[in-house]
């Protein structure tokens, strides 16, 4: 346990650090998703229903916080395979005694912390600029994101196995983008089945609390059972392809290559 | 000495993509390190040099045979394995160019589990051991190649192995960065009782550093012994000899015959005699055409010459 904290601990420093070193980058990043914010609030005010504007808004600022966090999340693990592997730093992480994978999921908690602070800077900047403040109870905002973050990095598991084989995932990675963006946005009355999509319950929950004020009494065991039941599995299935692709990529000598 | 790489009859077949084709990059080889003991691993660019480093490394999963390190084995008891062998597999790129060199050896380290109290002053002997003390807070992108060359190999000494695996460590740096990687890694061997595997194609560095060297071409070992002793081989069979006319064609092509690995330079001939009879089979082509010999003398032979020799010959054979 000890080992992993140590392991946590230096990958969230070195996600800080990149983030600081590259800042050119990483300023860009954030004007680039808030000018997308500007773009569809102002997209809603000219194309949608006056009446509803007010409410449209509200979903339209979770749904891309969320779509921002998912883009964050899921493409992490597999842009950090692909371009360590074009730096030449990848083989040493593998040449820990750390499994790699414990490594890897150190690496997508790290991105994540440092993300949430440029998450909740986008949030309350949403916020300002529309002039609508939804609810941000973080008793039950909190438990409930953390949740549907686990089911991001079960996908982005699923992501880092296939770009450990194949390191070339741009093309793939810019497609993921839309898939995120669609689960991000269609709410579950809309599309009931995608409660088994990876995070969309979470979404859907998120968007009760913070649009319709629930808190986390309201919701039904049923509901909490599909948030959990939806990480657990994601995160299952995604450090199994992992590892799985991992031992092919072993065999067929593709650990390194570019 | 106590043997602390085994390395057991290992092969490696690689698939060609587009052809299917088979490609055998390591073919059955062998060779144990002990403890303490800088080896030289050489061989022709294609050799299985890069498979073979990258199987002891766990980074590779061979079709047949076994690799041990401390009794480990390197596929099925990998991360024990691992905690006892660390490597510089691509030099300077193995390390990361935005974060300073404090911040490399922290993170390297404790992605290995190491907690920070271990890590800090294993971090200060370091920087002073590797003269990058006064670059501590230097990110590494505004280091020279040598400084970051040194920096990766501190990085895989930060792990505190007692086994190194070092691929062409003096590549690219110059002759005075070159001459102190070389008298670091001496130090590290000797002081420290480290085991260093070192695959380079710089034999200067086999030659100084090496007390044994495996030689391999295409996936096969073709030489395992220590570099004294090659040297000593090469010096004992290796003959300049000074004629006083030119030879004949019918010499040259009896010596073709008799002896593979000759030059003929005008009225110098550089041969190997690969036993000690041999003098006697060149003396009768010599007679053949009463050639007369000015001087004979035994060819001092440097590393380099030893390796084109036993390459050559491998190919002839």
């Amino acid at each position: 346990m000890m080992t992993f904290a140590n392991v946590l601990r230096v990958n969230v420093k070195k996600e800080f650090l990149e983030l600081k070193r590259y800042f050119a980058n990483t300023l860009s990043m954030i004007l680039t998703m808030y000018f997308i914010f500007l773009g569809m609030f102002f997209g809603i005010q000219v194309v949608g229903d006056p009446a509803d504007v007010a409410t449209n808004t509200q979903y339209i600022i979770v749904n891309y916080v969320f779509w921002y966090l998912g883009m964050a999340t899921l493409q992490s693990l597999g842009f950090t395979i692909s371009q360590e592997a074009m730096r030449g730093t990848l083989e040493q992480l593998y040449m820990s005694p750390v499994s790699a994978w414990r490594i890897l999921l150190a690496r997508v908690s790290g991105m994540v912390f440092n993300h949430l602070f440029i998450i909740v800077f986008l949030l309350f900047a949403s916020m300002l600029t529309t002039g609508e403040w939804l609810n941000l109870n973080p008793v039950a905002v909190v438990p409930i994101l953390l949740l549907t973050v686990v089911s991001m990095i079960g996908v982005s598991f699923i992501v880092a196995g296939i770009s450990v084989i194949v390191k070339q995932i741009n093309a793939f990675l810019q497609i993921l983008q839309f898939i995120i963006m669609a689960f991000a946005f269609i709410p579950l009355s809309v599309a009931p089945y995608l409660v088994f999509a990876p995070f969309v319950k979470g979404v859907d929950m998120t968007r009760q609390v913070m649009i319709h004020g629930y808190t986390l009494t309201d919701f039904t065991a049923l509901d909490y059972i599909a948030l959990v039941g939806n990480g657990i599995a994601y995160v299952a299935i995604g450090v199994v392809l992992y590892r799985t692709c991992e031992k092919i990529a072993m065999k067929k000598g593709l650990l390194g290559h570019y | 000495m106590e043997s602390i790489i085994e390395v057991n009859g290992i092969r490696k077949v690689y698939k060609k993509r587009k052809s299917k084709e088979a490609f055998v990059a390591v073919d059955g080889i062998s060779f144990q390190v002990g403890k303490g003991e800088i080896m030289g691993l050489l061989g022709p660019n294609g050799a299985g040099k890069t498979t073979t480093i990258k199987s002891i490394c766990g980074l590779l999963v061979p079709n047949e045979g076994s690799i041990s390190i401390h009794g480990y084995d390197s596929v099925n008891d990998r991360n024990k394995a691992l905690r006892h062998i660390s490597a510089v597999l691509e030099g300077n790129r193995n390390i990361y160019w935005r974060l300073t060199v404090f911040e490399n050896l922290e993170y390297f380290a404790g992605n290995r589990g190491m907690s920070k109290k271990e890590i800090l002053p294993y971090i200060e002997e370091l920087l002073d051991m590797f003269h990058l003390q006064d670059k501590r807070n230097e990110v590494v992108n505004n280091l020279s190649r040598g400084m970051q060359q040194k920096l990766a190999i501190c990085v895989a000494m930060m792990a505190g192995t007692d086994v190194i695996l070092l691929d062409e460590p003096t590549l690219g740096l110059d002759v005075e960065t070159g001459y102190e990687v070389r008298e670091i890694l001496k130090r590290i061997a000797f002081e420290e009782q480290k085991t260093i595997i070192i695959s380079t194609h710089d034999m200067d560095v086999v030659q100084d550093l090496c007390n044994r060297t495996v030689i391999i071409n295409q996936g096969k070992v073709i030489a395992n012994e220590q570099v004294s002793k090659l040297l000593n081989l090469f010096k004992t069979s290796a003959y300049k000899i000074h004629l006083k006319e030119s030879l004949t064609e019918e010499q040259v092509k009896h010596l073709e015959h008799k002896f593979p690995i000759h030059e003929w330079e005008g009225q110098i001939l550089n041969v190997n005699l690969d036993h000690e009879e041999a003098i006697y089979d060149l003396m009768d082509i010599l007679k053949m055409n009463r050639t007369s010999i000015e001087t004979i003398n035994q060819t001092e032979v440097n590393f380099e010459e030893v390796f084109m020799k036993l390459v050559k010959e491998e190919a002839v054979s």
